[in-house]
């Protein structure tokens, strides 16, 4: 369905950013600049936790009294559920603060059409790969600190899985928790492995931690943007063939996952 | 009145400048030109003086990503914005767009700061509100928070913000440089430039609370 443009109210995209890694807040940027082009929103602008401008400094940006604040996140937990809200004051999906109505949208990480991107991911990185003789890791953080970090993963795994891909098996692997992404070749049967990162930004992790994991990199390169040679697919090592994507969230089309959760939001909460 | 009402409001006023950027006006036929301030005789010139010339605002997020040495700047007051270019801009909303990707926010904090909206948040507050790896930043003691301005902030630190928050609000900040900074860099008067604000501590400045209470802690138990 397409989306209503809303030219009364503002979409404000939160991310992560980084003050290390130049690359992480790109895709921000980028996916606000596609929902910008197609002029939806009276104003499309984007606010993070580690960068400029701040959560709190964004809100002064906004001239528009409506606001659909979207977490460009991949998955419900710490920051979504704890941080977001605590600094934009948020106490429940409709806020009055500040003199503004702020509507507080899920993830998109954890919207169901993220299956298709996946996917989508995963036969990009690798056309010539037999899914039947193929497991797909959809890789993430991990982290003792929330357990809904990585529900939205396994929860894609179980969509991929009965999707009839045709995938031999599809998994999940993690940095920091088990199963471990640094065992990808025990966790897979089959010759070929995709993985394919679940994160918003080519950033340090996905770009710069993961890749020493897997054994592409002997140790932590430089970031994406500073690198002169990029990567090249497929890998052979440990015996197997592995295909690497860049990370999930740098897919042009997170920009409609973006417009899917506002709309999915009034639809929830009846807001014409 | 709006962002972009209150800009044009400005630079109708005479405001040129904001952070390291020079606003020109009617010049080479374009509503707007951007340059870094110490190559305005370039970016007048013709034929821009050499100058790599980009047209619209959507090139100022890699002019203002990293410096001349390569290294990123996560923090865009950061007196080190690379100099041999000059932007075009068609109208007010592009002039915008480029301001808030260069500095962000500052447009509105201005704006705010004039109508009498501009919330200002004090270092405690801040501090005790985070949760988290940076719970333990509140720790800090005021002698430490003080110290830590004077070798965080301000020019001599390269941050061109002027700040706007106290310790808490009995506690103003000790006078130092980058105490009374007043935002605005390169020699031009207040009526000519935009400052840059710092309405409540940055997340580096956070961070370097949590560095500094754990090194106050470790001290008191030795």
């Amino acid at each position: 369905m397409p989306f209503v443009p809303k030219p009364d109210s503002a979409l404000l995209i939160v991310g992560h950013g980084s003050t290390e890694n130049p690359d992480s807040s790109a895709p921000y940027f980028e996916h606000a600049d596609e929902i910008r082009r197609r002029g939806l929103f009276a104003e499309v602008h984007c606010c993070f936790w580690k960068e400029e401008p701040s959560m709190r400094e964004a809100i002064y940006m906004i001239d528009t009294k409506n606001v659909y604040v979207v977490p460009d996140f991949i998955s419900e937990g710490y920051f979504t559920q704890e941080v977001i809200p605590r600094e934009l004051r948020l106490e429940g999906p409709t806020t009055h603060v500040s003199g503004k109505t702020f509507h507080y949208c899920l993830p998109v990480g954890v919207h169901p059409s993220m299956t298709g991107l996946l996917l989508r991911r995963a036969q990009e990185v690798a056309p010539e790969a037999d899914p039947a003789e193929t497991t797909l890791i959809i890789t993430g953080h991990g982290t003792g600190l929330n357990q809904n970090s990585t529900k939205a993963i396994r929860d894609q795994v179980d969509l991929i899985a009965n999707s009839g891909a045709g995938y031999a098996a599809v998994t999940d692997a993690y940095m920091e928790e088990q199963p471990f992404i640094a065992k990808w070749d025990e966790l897979a049967a089959t010759p070929n492995v995709i993985v394919v990162p679940f994160f918003i930004a080519d950033g340090l992790h996905s770009y710069q931690d993961i890749p020493v994991l897997l054994g592409i990199e002997s140790e932590v390169g430089p970031a994406a943007s500073q690198r002169e040679v990029f990567r090249h697919n497929p890998h052979h090592l440990r015996g197997k063939t592995l295909y690497y994507s860049s990370a999930i969230g740098t897919e042009r089309h997170i920009a409609d996952v973006i417009l899917d959760q506002v709309a999915d939001f009034d639809r929830l909460h009846h807001i014409a | 009145m709006t962002i972009p009402e209150k800009l044009n409001e400005w630079i109708k006023a005479g405001v040129h400048r904001i952070g390291e950027i020079e606003i020109l006006r009617d010049v080479h036929g374009t509503a707007f030109v951007l340059c870094h301030h110490e190559d305005v005789g370039l970016a007048r010139a013709d034929g821009f003086g050499n100058l790599e010339v980009h047209s619209g605002p959507d090139a100022a997020r890699d002019l203002s990503l990293l410096n001349d040495a390569g290294e990123y700047r996560f923090a865009k007051a950061c007196q080190d914005l690379r100099r041999g270019w000059a932007m075009t801009l068609a109208d007010m909303d592009e002039l915008r767009r480029a301001l808030d990707l260069f500095y962000p926010a500052a447009l509105g904090l201005n704006a705010a700061l004039e109508n009498g909206h501009l919330e200002i948040e004090n270092l405690r507050d801040k501090l005790d509100r985070q949760t988290g790896m940076y719970r333990y930043a509140r720790n800090i003691s005021d002698a430490g928070a003080q110290r830590l301005v004077t070798e965080v902030c301000g020019p001599a630190h390269q941050c061109a913000k002027r700040i706007l928050w106290r310790i808490d609000a009995e506690t103003p900040l000790d006078d130092s440089e980058a105490s009374r900074f007043p935002g605005i860099i390169g020699g031009v008067s207040g009526n000519e430039a935009l400052p840059l604000l710092c309405r409540e501590a940055c997340n580096h400045f956070v961070a370097e609370c949590r560095r500094v209470s754990k090194e106050e802690a470790a001290a008191k138990s030795s």
